[in-house]
């Protein structure tokens, strides 16, 4: 058991500030072998600057006070969110390996550094968990899949024989299977007595992994402890309301229409090019009601969403609108037709026109599809987005200088002031903090609860998403594989 | 030191340029012809082949070249400006390889080719100079247009538009081409450049110009029999097309630059 | 997949380059067609007696339909025969032989020296980032980058032949015997590289710098590969497609370096059979070299867009 309090690696009192701003205040942290320390907080909390002050790096003109050490020959391993940004697109596999194992076999004589180098090359990759090394190491970055990247980086960390790796939200916009794979591979690493610092704001994982956990709020730590206790009594305001934000409410069951449905899907099938990507022969959406369609990155999902909104126009079959036909390019939908069928993109920062007032933009969907006249739009769009969250003094400035999160409520609006009938929101969460996350869900089950004539259709890999809806479909590997009510099919 | 590369460049053009737009206002009448290659006898830079005032000809000799290559520079975009964003916004595919795919074909012939195969059979004029430099810009700049295009026509943002039911030219002119502006900015300054060449070396082999014109890339050219005897009718005009073109490059970088680095300060 | 998408991108290549070759012969054949009025009388030119514009016509066989002249041409030029000369009567083939040597010597010393010197000051610039070198560097090759070789060639003329009398000024006197003259090639290689130079180093510097600047190349830092390692195997194998791209390019400004170069130092190449033939008006002349030309740089540009995708690192994750 000794070995279990020694240290790795500790920061003591660690303050980093930019322009006389701290972004890092105070922080401890303890980090011992064979353990996991989890940083949680929401995005700009500070937790990466601490994660790479292990590393020695800090953001460019910062000023750093407090102390970073190491154990004795303690060697710190990174694993980035985007795996693919640390390997050299131009180099192979192996050279990429190599490099790291040459160093280590300096003290050999010449001749049998080539074959040792290989060994350890070897050796990493098995412990990282990739099999078939040979055809690997041939490979360039780009001929990997993402998973094969992060192991490949991971293997990297155990080459140089790290004792401490430090993993930067290795979850996020990651599907359910591949997250229990990573937390699989990180748990395996621990195993080998090797310390692991997670950040993350992916609860499920923190919980699954972490022996200890800090969680930050403004470059602060305001709650520590064994992950056991800090989940069953919180101390801190914050970290209850990081926890509440992941216990979502499930949907007022009565108001699932019968009756004529809203939206109709009859015998489709979309391409890309000549490959069929997605067949779903038949999906109804009633009036006032909320379908999830769920399924893992790549499945086809998004394609069904951008189908059903005159996005992706490469398919055949049938859409109805109220039971009348509706156009498969949004290029031939007619205004009422564009108004009754809106989309909310996932990437909100890049649906925006960077150069206009977010008010601007919002307001224009009621003078082009409703022929509102430009003040009376200004004046629904400033109200919309009031109810929505959105103060009217963010409104007016440009995207640019909105947080993601309220960039999310403005595209919210802008699709809210046609009066769709249908409302079509692809992945609108996932690239959001745990707390604001929360509040979109609650911005959307407030929506259907308000509105009655508002159906919506949540594209999701995740869970706790897909609780507000009625039903859920799931989409798996292109065809439509089943649905049924959220209830039956949530529950594990 | 980007600052420092601006005024430089600024301070290099500037001399070529001024002479160039305000020269022929001071040149004066023409004075009775000298022998040729002479030094001094009141010709402050002597005379040149057929015995003129090498003074007045640089008076006279940068207009045509900095009028000719603003004229092709501005011309080629008139044509590659609609053709790129109309190719980048169609769903049409037949219509976008219909404008593209000639231009491919055009780039393959080498430009300064192109304008001595046309020069060996029309003996074009300075519009005819202006109107075939155009032409060989065409290609690549309509190219640049559609990539610049296409990348923003491909963003949601375009989607988004579509999807609140906005006008084709509203989305084109208003948003792709107004998010292409930057890297078109860019792309002119470096074109100009490269029209500056193609204009003072298509002179210089003594297309669009008449033999004896006053034009700084003809007079390198004609007085290059007396450079032992008369250096300066070469050296001048040389220096000026060296400082015009070295000049517009430095001071079009220092701005791309500047304007990069505002860019990237941004949040 | 990789084989069949390198393979597809060949085929498509391929189909373009053989379109471009017969857009050029095509193109050549009809600017010669577009001639106002009667052909001949606009070629005779300056002297306009009938008994020339009556050779002008038989040489050119204008009494016949266009497209059979067309055909003609374009099967003669298969065979390699690019027609006679209306000045001379020459063979068209006999002045490509006649000026091949030169502009061949030109090119070839050109490109030799042309890729050292590019990747040397770009990778020297790069290693020198921000000081001293590389603000030397890269200010002279921007500088350079811009100006016409006819400008920079009298100006190195009237230092290095006039003032300092180290160098001839032309190769008057040599003919086409080049190499037993060093000397007379120093200058108009040293012109001809000016502009390539500049903007390879650029390049290179560019890409180098990018590189070294990457994520990936502080990852590789951060776990203690040796400098020089990151700079050589790391980083300049990212500039080296983007300079493949460039030489295809260059090819173009080669082309036009080397009619300026042959004219300013009277090289009997190419460049001045070219620009003796236009001034005569010798239409069978230009075309055939025009066509010489213009496939050249289709080929060469097809074999470095080949070069360059290979080269191009690709980012992105596989499905």
């Amino acid at each position: 058991m000794s070995d279990r309090t020694e240290t790795v690696a500790e920061i003591r009192d660690l303050r980093v500030e930019i322009d006389g701003r701290a972004i890092v205040d105070g922080v401890h942290l303890r980090v011992r072998p064979g353990m996991v320390t989890a940083l949680v907080g929401a995005s700009g909390s500070g937790k990466t600057t601490t994660g790479l002050a292990l590393l020695g790096e800090y953001p460019a003109g910062a000023r750093v006070t407090g102390e970073v050490r190491l154990a004795e020959g303690g060697l710190v391993g990174y694993v980035p969110q985007h795996p693919a940004a640390v390997l050299n697109p131009a180099r192979r596999v192996s050279a990429l390996l190599d490099d790291i194992a040459r160093p280590q076999v300096r003290a050999l004589p010449p001749a049998e550094r080539r074959a040792a180098a290989r060994e350890l090359v070897l050796r990493a990759l098995s412990d990282a968990q990739l099999p078939d090394a040979k055809a690997l190491l041939r490979r360039y970055p780009h001929q990997l899949s993402g998973g094969q990247q992060q192991r490949v980086v991971l293997a990297q960390a155990l080459l140089l024989g790290a004792r401490v790796v430090v993993a930067d939200e290795p979850t996020t916009g990651q599907d359910a299977l591949t997250k229990d794979r990573i937390v699989d591979q990180l748990a395996a690493v621990t195993a080998r007595g090797i310390a692991v610092v997670l950040l993350s704001h992916d609860l499920d994982v923190v919980r699954a992994l972490a022996d200890e956990v800090l969680v930050m709020r403004a470059g602060r730590v305001v709650e520590s402890g064994p992950v056991a206790r800090l989940w069953r009594y919180p101390r801190h305001e914050w970290t209850r309301r990081l926890l509440d934000a992941q216990r979502a409410a499930p949907p007022d069951e009565t108001r699932t229409g019968a009756g004529q449905p809203v939206l109709e899907v009859r015998h489709l099938t979309a391409v890309h090019g000549r490959t069929t990507v997605l067949r779903a022969p038949h999906l109804t959406l009633h009036p006032g009601e909320c379908l999830a369609v769920m399924g893992r990155s790549g499945s086809g999902k998004t394609t069904l969403a951008r189908c059903l909104a005159g996005l992706h126009r490469d398919h055949d079959g049938e859409l109805l609108l109220d039971g009348t036909t509706l156009p498969r390019s949004l290029r031939h939908r007619s205004r009422a037709q564009l108004a009754a069928v809106q989309y909310v993109f996932q990437d909100t920062r890049a649906a925006f026109d960077e150069h206009r007032p977010v008010l601007d933009q919002v307001a224009r969907t009621a003078v082009r599809l409703r022929g509102a006249d430009e003040r009376a739009a200004r004046e629904e769009a400033l109200t919309t987005l009031d109810s929505l969250g959105l103060a009217e003094e963010p409104a007016h400035r440009l995207p640019g200088e909105l947080s993601g999160g309220e960039l999310q409520r403005a595209a919210l609006a802008r699709a809210l002031l046609a009066h769709p009938r249908v409302l079509i929101c692809d992945e609108i969460t996932s690239g959001l903090d745990t707390v604001t996350r929360r509040g979109i869900l609650d911005l959307l089950a407030g929506l259907l609860r308000d509105r009655d004539d508002l159906s919506l259709v949540l594209i999701t890999h995740d869970r706790e998403t897909a609780r507000i809806a009625h039903r859920v479909a799931v989409v798996d590997v292109g065809e439509l594989a089943g649905e049924g009510r959220a209830r039956q099919v949530l529950t594990p | 030191m980007t600052r420092h590369r601006f005024a430089l460049g600024l301070t290099i053009v500037a001399v070529p340029l001024l002479l160039a737009l305000l020269g022929p206002l001071f040149a004066g009448e023409p004075g009775p012809r000298a022998p040729s290659f002479t030094l001094g006898g009141g010709h402050w830079l002597g005379t040149d082949f057929v015995g003129r005032d090498v003074g007045r000809q640089v008076l006279h000799g940068g207009r045509t070249v900095v009028l000719t290559a603003l004229a092709a520079t501005a011309l080629a975009y008139l044509v590659a400006v609609p053709v790129g964003l109309v190719s980048a916004l169609t769903h049409v595919r037949r219509l976008e390889e219909l404008l593209m795919r000639p231009l491919d074909v055009l780039l393959a012939v080498p430009s300064l080719l192109l304008i001595l195969l046309v020069a060996s059979v029309f003996a074009p004029g300075a519009v005819g100079l202006a109107l075939l430099v155009a032409l060989v810009n065409v290609p690549d700049a309509a190219r640049i247009v559609r990539a610049a295009a296409g990348e923003v026509a491909a963003r949601p943002a375009v989607e988004a538009l579509r999807m609140q039911g906005e006008s084709w030219w509203r989305i084109a002119v208003g948003y792709v081409g107004r998010s292409s502006l930057r890297t078109l900015a860019a792309d002119a300054g470096i074109r100009l450049t490269g029209v500056l060449y193609l204009v003072s070396t298509a002179a210089f082999l003594g297309v669009g110009v008449a033999p004896d014109a006053a034009d700084w890339a003809v007079m390198v050219d004609r007085n290059r029999t007396g450079l032992f005897v008369q250096p300066w009718a070469v050296v001048v005009p040389a220096l000026l097309i060296v400082a015009l073109t070295m000049g517009t490059n430095l001071l079009f970088d220092a701005a791309l630059e500047k304007s990069s680095k505002r860019k990237g300060r941004r949040p | 997949m990789r084989v069949s998408g390198l393979r597809s991108f060949v085929a498509r290549r391929l189909l373009l380059g053989v379109a471009q070759t017969v857009a050029v012969v095509l193109l050549v054949f009809a600017l010669t067609e577009a001639l106002p009025g009667d052909a001949a009388v606009a070629l005779a030119g300056d002297q306009p007696d009938p008994a020339r514009i009556a050779a002008i016509r038989e040489a050119m066989h204008l009494d016949r339909p266009a497209y059979e002249r067309l055909a003609d041409w374009a099967a003669g030029l298969a065979r390699g025969d690019f027609g006679t000369s209306l000045a001379s009567g020459r063979p068209v083939t006999q002045y490509i032989a006649d000026g091949f040597g030169p502009t061949l010597l030109l090119a070839a010393l050109t490109l030799a020296l042309l890729i050292p010197a590019g990747f040397g000051l770009g990778v020297l610039a790069a290693r020198h980032e921000g000081r001293l070198v590389d603000r030397l560097v890269s200010s002279a090759t921007l500088a350079v980058y811009a100006v016409p070789e006819f400008a920079l060639g009298v100006l190195l003329v009237t230092v290095f032949a006039l003032k300092l009398a180290w160098l001839p000024p032309t190769a008057v006197g040599y003919g086409t015997d080049l190499l037993g003259h060093p000397a007379a090639l120093v200058l108009p290689v040293l012109v001809l590289l000016s502009r390539p130079v500049c903007s390879l180093s650029r390049l290179v510097r560019a890409g180098m710098v990018d590189a070294l600047a990457s994520p990936y190349a502080a990852h590789t830092r951060r776990y203690g590969v040796p400098g020089a390692r990151i700079r050589y195997a790391h980083a300049l194998p990212n500039a080296l497609a983007p300079a493949a791209q460039q030489l295809a390019r260059t090819v173009d400004w080669l082309l036009c370096g080397v009619i300026v170069v042959e004219a300013l130092f009277v090289i009997p190449g190419l460049g001045t059979v070219l620009l003796n033939a236009v001034a005569e008006r010798d239409v069978p002349v230009v075309q055939g070299l025009a066509v010489v030309f213009g496939v050249l740089t289709v080929v060469l540009n097809l074999g470095a867009d080949l070069v360059a995708h290979r080269l191009t690192p690709r980012a992105g994750v596989a499905a």
